[in-house]
């Protein structure tokens, strides 16, 4: 039988109280840094033996605090996030690290820092491109971002220590990665549901404690003697940010959703920091380059007077179709957060690439409220019967 | 035998019964409303009443729409968009594109040989469905079915630009106290609807025949508006509301001779003549 304190059972504790070890290692004297995003370079809190914390919203709960900072038709993730700070559900935090990833996350930032009273604040510019000089760029936010980290703690964030904690933060994406090899099979041997929430636990913990949860849950699925359930499809669900049980049970009633392809899935874990000789210069790379969020404007060609529409699709989707191919899947759900601009420019383009390589695929809105399933369930339960007669 | 479709939408429910050669022997609509969510056995039990039967001469039950899951007494959950595209196709064998337009939402369907092969929905919001054309009637004072007759009386159509149901009501309010004439108001709304619900189609891509289905093609007004937005021709059953029902009635005599074909037998034994709970699981 299953340790309570082990593995998934550990996993699920966490995902229902996600802030108690945070708590719990404040009691102790550490300090405690929110994000709000994927983007922030967690190697650089971690160097300094600051405990990274993803602060996240509850789709569960209904947003009533936000509404009087932000617009209703407003990013509904950022809407929830700020809110939950609002109503102080982050008032362990000792700091707050936020990112240009977006403009929602953007202005949001300037509402949570005027709002709250954490010690440490800090925002970081990070381009919207990857072209070199947009990497020499996020290279000098990142350092202006050390030297802030360094007046607050008082300590050096030497090279040593940056490198020893890129060496853990990638152990933890090589760790999902394997995590996610394990929904290969057909039945997969761990659902998206779970999945989900190994992940949530990981944000909500220091690296070398998720490694070994991670590690756990792994050597517990690979030992799993009952299969799940096969289901007709293996879906691949394309979003912002799918980070939520509830929602994702409604795609699991019907299919196996063997890849999240979101924030809150593997997007990411998909690489790994290399080690340079500046080890910021690593950093800028992969965060800015190997994280596939809309945000960023990729183009295959710099400077073509009229782009070649297929080597486009494939220099912004291409990915895609080696997880399709490896992961066999059979449908693609494109899942749009309302009001999401960055996630649903994109769409027209990649259901054009999806068509393309011959998968077939579906939008679906969704307002990150658990409010109105039943319509989420009516498209998805659609979308299954038109691939699966 | 005998196969019915039981279609429980966000305003009205719907059941069909027909026998092998797909002749309908009984066809119920009411509204759904608070109350009868809980009652889809009692419009059942109305629909066997006047065919005659009882529950268990029902060969197979297919419960469609909204309120699909937890109808006790079926056999089977389809979503109405396939039972739409089925119900389309036995009463127009050419269908290749449908538009139904019901309470809550809107939606087109690409159909091939009666399947469903693609489809989009209206996003959350009541624009584009007959929840717009509701809400704004009960704002002029007319009654819903009037509302195609007055807008065909039109000289000429006010341009509603609000596609919001809320802000269109702000609208109506201030187009009145203008003075505009109610006709040409109602004309306005109506395109406004059928402008919506033409983008989503275009969305999908439109190939004839195109069939259109829903309460809300029983307003003549809006099949006027929708064949001016869409530009092309546009067909309308006799009972538009009855196509989701009568498709899963369809679809459940098909997996029926399937299985007998293939020497299966389905279970009828978890079948209850009962009240139906609606997304009780949902209500946490």
């Amino acid at each position: 039988m299953s340790d309570k304190n082990k593995g998934l059972s550990k996993v699920r504790e966490i995902y229902l109280n996600r802030s108690q070890r945070a708590k719990e290692l404040k009691a102790e004297g550490k300090t405690i840094m929110g994000y709000p995003c994927v983007y922030v370079p967690l190697e650089m809190l971690t160097a300094l033996d600051l405990v990274p914390y993803q602060t996240c919203g509850d789709m569960r709960e209904p947003v009533t605090e936000a509404d009087r900072a932000l617009p209703s038709s407003f990013c509904p993730v950022m809407r929830n996030c700020l809110d939950c700070a609002l109503k102080n559900k982050n008032d362990f935090l000792d700091g707050m690290v936020t990112i240009h990833s977006c403009d929602p996350q953007e202005k949001t930032a300037r509402v949570w820092e005027s709002y709250t009273s954490y010690p440490y604040f800090h925002f970081i510019d990070m381009p919207i491109t990857v072209r070199p000089e947009a990497l020499e760029y996020f290279k000098s936010q990142l350092n202006d971002f050390r030297k802030t980290l360094e007046t607050f703690t008082g300590r050096k964030l030497s090279e040593d220590k940056l490198e020893s904690a890129v060496k853990f933060h990638n152990r933890q994406r090589a760790l999902v990665r394997e995590l996610y090899e394990l929904t290969k099979p057909s039945p997969p041997g761990i659902s998206g549901t779970e999945i989900i929430q190994v992940l949530k636990a990981l944000t909500s913990l220091p690296v070398v404690e998720g490694n070994d949860l991670l590690t756990e849950v792994i050597s517990e699925v690979k030992n799993r003697t009952s299969g799940l359930e096969k289901k007709p499809a293996r879906l691949l669900i394309w979003s912002s940010i799918l980070d939520n049980t509830d929602i994702l049970q409604v795609f699991e009633a019907k299919a196996n959703v063997v890849m999240n392809e979101s924030c809150g899935g593997i997007r990411a874990y998909r690489s790994e920091v290399n080690f340079t000789a500046d080890p910021l210069e690593g950093l800028a790379d992969y965060y800015l380059n190997e994280i596939t969020c809309a945000r960023t404007f990729r183009q295959a060609t710099l400077g073509e007077i009229r782009k070649d529409y297929a080597r486009d699709l494939q220099s912004r989707f291409g990915y895609l179709k080696g997880i399709i191919r490896e992961w066999k899947i059979n449908g693609a759900i494109m899942l749009l957060v309302r009001y999401c601009d960055p996630f649903a420019f994109e769409m027209p383009s990649l259901k054009d690439y999806l068509d393309g390589i011959g998968v077939p695929s579906t939008y679906i809105e969704y307002d990150y409220t658990i409010g109105a399933m039943a319509p989420l369930r009516t498209r998805v339960e659609a979308f299954l019967e038109t691939i699966n007669q | 035998m005998y196969f019915a479709g039981v279609d429980i939408g966000s305003t009205m429910t719907k059941v069909v019964l027909i026998d092998e050669s797909d002749n309908l022997l009984s066809t119920i609509k009411g509204p759904t409303g608070p109350e009868q969510r809980q009652l889809a056995n009692e419009v059942m039990g109305q629909s066997l009443e006047q065919a005659g039967l009882r529950i268990d001469d029902i060969s197979c039950i297919v419960a469609t729409g909204y309120g699909r899951l937890n109808v006790p007494f079926a056999d089977r959950q389809i979503t109405e968009l396939s039972c739409h595209s089925r119900g389309v196709y036995s009463l127009f064998p050419n269908v290749k594109t449908a538009i139904d337009i019901g309470g809550q939402d809107a939606k087109c369907m690409k159909i091939n040989n009666g399947k469903l092969t693609n489809f989009v929905m209206n996003d959350k919001c009541a624009a584009g469905t007959g929840r717009f054309l509701e809400v704004t009637a009960a704002t002029l004072g007319v009654r819903l079915e009037d509302m195609g007759d007055i807008a065909l009386k039109a000289t000429k159509k006010i341009q509603i630009s609000n596609l919001c149901t809320i802000f269109a009501q702000q609208e109506l309010v201030a187009l009145l106290s203008r003075g505009e004439k109610l006709e040409n108001i109602v004309a306005g709304l109506h395109d406004a609807l059928a402008s919506r619900v033409a983008a989503l189609a275009k969305r999908l891509g439109i190939e004839p025949d195109l069939v259109l289905t829903g309460g809300v093609a029983k307003n003549n007004g809006i099949v006027m508006a929708m064949k001016e937005s869409l530009g092309c021709e546009l067909l309308v059953p006799e009972e538009p509301l009855l196509t989701g029902a009568l498709g899963a009635a369809i679809l459940a005599k098909e997996m029926y001779v399937k299985a007998l074909a293939e020497g299966e037998v389905l279970p009828k034994e978890s079948r209850r003549l009962e009240k139906a709970t609606f997304f009780s699981e949902e209500q946490r």
